[in-house]
């Protein structure tokens, strides 16, 4: 106890006295440290975060109802849908249907019929555009010309990827319509039958299979497919939050209505593809990994600076052992110092990651390929990893004053080696 | 008197083999509790050497050290670091004082260590500076001090957990004339008016004119006792 008194009374003076500017930029050293540490993997894991949350947002909502493993299609969908409309914590639901087509462009102006056709293979998705639109909100996706407007017919809307001029250069591998604009048309084939659709507008969205879809009432293209059937292919719904225990709750109320006999009932979470998750988890080790590094960097810089410090003490540590102070007293008024460069390296840190940092890439996400990159921050997370600064800090200040310290007390008094 | 220090045929040695360097070469003396003991002798007698033995900063080659009744030479690393603090004073040449520290909290330094609350500390603290008439310069840094200022702090240091010895190695080295004989005249009114025992290392005849006894060390060896006054004068 007497020794940690003396010990910070040493350590706090040694701070107070010190050139403030060789503190400031030891604290800016380590909260960049902190920074790389978070930001690193927060970045890596943020980018398929975004794609997560896209998916959320533009593609599944935040529970999915689909076939069971042993049917091709929902079950009693109508019941289903009477059941979720009863469901306070439901804001949305949309139910689909989705078909295997063909679309066929600029068959009319079409000269040479040896050269190849204009057409593509894709997935044709039939929703009830406002029932869809409180899920998805896939007008706001409308990059090109508009979205389904009420009581009208004989329209289709196309996702970027099945045009060419949005696949940079990939066209030639995944097929791509060319030359295709809203307003004109396009044929649709299902199993044989044809029917020619306006290109209402062009959709785009970094989530999977939205831009590589078409999207038509669900009427017509049940009615295209010749299926009088109402049951659908998948059911998505939207909640009132986006919290997984909201969906695991509703998911709950579901499952004691019996709806896990019509149908496979997964939460967001749930239906993600492993392989998703996989590669999350191994991006947030990336990317503490290469954050470590900023560790060891910080550690070394620390114990150098205090290294040089109690070097040039060493006189003074060897008089003050010399008249009786406790040798981890002078241990911990370095240790002291490194905790302090710590600390308020990470508040900065911490303050720059949540106040700013965080917010800034939610409204300015990183513009990846295939997702908007968020920084995901975890505080928990952030948690550990101040840990893992500040006791590594805390040994890097230790380690030199100890190296010091341990010294014959004359041969410090008198600077012999 | 009692003695407070006992040395009996105490070497130090540095080196080995060839090399092997003999700077004291069995030293016995002794300390008379009370006594104001200066060590004179030219560079490389052994003056500082044998201070260092005596004030336990240093361990002997050989031979036995008693001070205070405590057979130092047995103490480990941390009974002697407690031994110092409990029995002993320092001043050495250079003030030695913490230089991010005021001159109070230099004083309380030891007397933190010694288990006093700040308080108590600080009041005990300002009585030793106000002592060595450094009235008000309670928080001035030692930058802030002339050389002869920080080195009445470092006696105030010394003396505030009243040691049973004071320790002075060559206290005036870094002085000039006026200031070095002030801090004499410090240290020997200690020993005069309380009855401080000194052991003071000075290469100056006249800073040791105040001690009762002066020692001359010559290649290690004790050659000469001087006795000054109050003393009984064995010739070597």
């Amino acid at each position: 106890m007497r020794a940690l008194r003396i010990g910070i009374l040493l350590g706090w003076r040694q701070i107070q006295r010190s050139n403030p500017w060789t503190t400031i930029l030891i604290i800016f050293v380590m909260m960049l440290t902190f920074l790389n540490l978070i930001a690193v993997s927060g970045i890596l894991v943020g980018l398929i975060a975004g794609s997560e949350k896209a998916v959320q947002e533009k593609s599944i909502g935040n529970i999915v109802i689909t076939a069971l493993d042993t049917e091709d299609e929902i079950l009693e969908t109508e019941t289903i849908r009477r059941t979720l409309a009863t469901i306070p914590e439901i804001i949305g639901f949309s139910v689909r249907y989705q078909k295997g087509v063909q679309i066929e462009a600029n068959y009319s102006t079409r000269r040479d019929l040896q050269a190849e056709a204009n057409i593509i293979g894709s997935q044709a998705i039939g929703f009830d555009p406002w029932e869809e639109e409180l899920v998805t909100a896939l007008s706001e996706n409308i990059v090109e010309g508009e979205y389904f407007q009420p009581g009208e017919s004989g329209y289709i809307v196309l996702g970027a990827l099945t045009l060419e001029r949005y696949t940079a250069g990939f066209a030639d591998i995944t097929g791509a319509l060319k030359e295709v604009y809203p307003g004109d048309k396009v044929r649709v084939s299902i199993n044989g039958a044809s029917r020619e659709f306006t290109v209402k507008g062009i959709i785009n969205a970094k989530a999977g299979g939205v831009a590589n879809s078409v999207y038509l009432p669900a009427s017509e293209l049940r009615r295209l497919s010749g299926n009088p059937n109402r049951n659908a292919d998948e059911i998505i719904i939207r909640l009132k939050d986006d919290r997984p225990a909201t969906a695991t709750a509703v998911k709950d109320i579901l499952l004691r209505q019996g709806l896990d006999t019509y149908a496979k009932i997964r939460t967001f979470e749930e239906a993600l593809p492993k392989f998703i998750t996989d590669i999350k988890n191994t991006f947030n080790i990336l990317g503490t990994f290469i954050g470590s590094i900023g560790i060891v960097v910080a550690s070394i810089t620390i114990f150098i600076i205090i290294f040089i410090n109690a070097l040039s003490r060493q006189r003074q540590i060897g008089i003050l052992k010399g008249i009786g102070i406790d040798r981890r007293a002078i241990e911990i008024a370095y240790i002291l110092q490194a905790a302090f460069y710590a600390l308020l390296g990470s508040a900065l840190g911490v303050a720059i990651t949540y106040g700013i940092l965080v917010g800034y890439f939610e409204r300015n996400p990183i513009n990846f390929p295939f997702s908007d990159g968020i920084l995901v921050a975890d505080p928990l997370g952030t948690w550990y990893r101040f840990l893992a600064l500040f006791g590594i800090t805390l040994i890097a200040g230790f380690l030199p004053a100890w190296l010091i310290v341990r010294r014959n007390t004359l041969n410090s008094i008198l600077g012999r080696k | 008197m009692a003695h407070i220090i006992t040395t009996t045929d105490v070497t130090r040695s540095f080196g080995s083999g060839d090399l092997i360097t003999h700077v004291l070469k069995g030293i016995t003396m002794t300390v008379e509790e009370g006594e104001f003991l200066a060590i004179m002798g030219k560079s490389g007698a052994g003056k500082s050497t044998l201070m260092y033995q005596l004030s336990v900063l240093d361990e002997p080659s050989g031979g036995t050290i008693i001070v205070d009744g405590v057979d130092v030479v047995q103490l480990n690393e941390v009974e002697a670091t407690a031994f110092r603090l409990n029995t002993l004073g320092y001043v050495f040449q250079d003030y030695a004082l913490v230089p991010d520290l005021s001159a109070e909290e230099n004083v309380m330094l030891p007397l933190l260590m010694r288990g006093l609350v700040w308080k108590e500390a600080r009041e005990t603290a300002r009585q030793a500076i106000d002592d060595v008439g450094l009235v008000g310069k309670y928080v001035n840094l030692p930058a802030q001090l002339s050389g002869g200022e920080q080195q009445r702090v470092s006696i105030a240091r010394a003396l505030a957990g009243k040691p049973r010895i004071l320790f002075a190695d060559e206290p005036t080295a870094n002085l000039d004339s006026v200031s070095g004989q002030s801090v004499i005249d410090l240290i020997t009114a200690l020993n005069r008016d309380y009855g401080q025992t000194v052991v003071m290392v000075t290469h100056e005849r006249e800073y040791a004119l105040g001690a009762n006894r002066i020692i001359h060390m010559e290649d290690g060896l004790i050659v000469h006792e001087e006795c000054l006054r109050d003393c009984a004068v064995r010739e070597h």
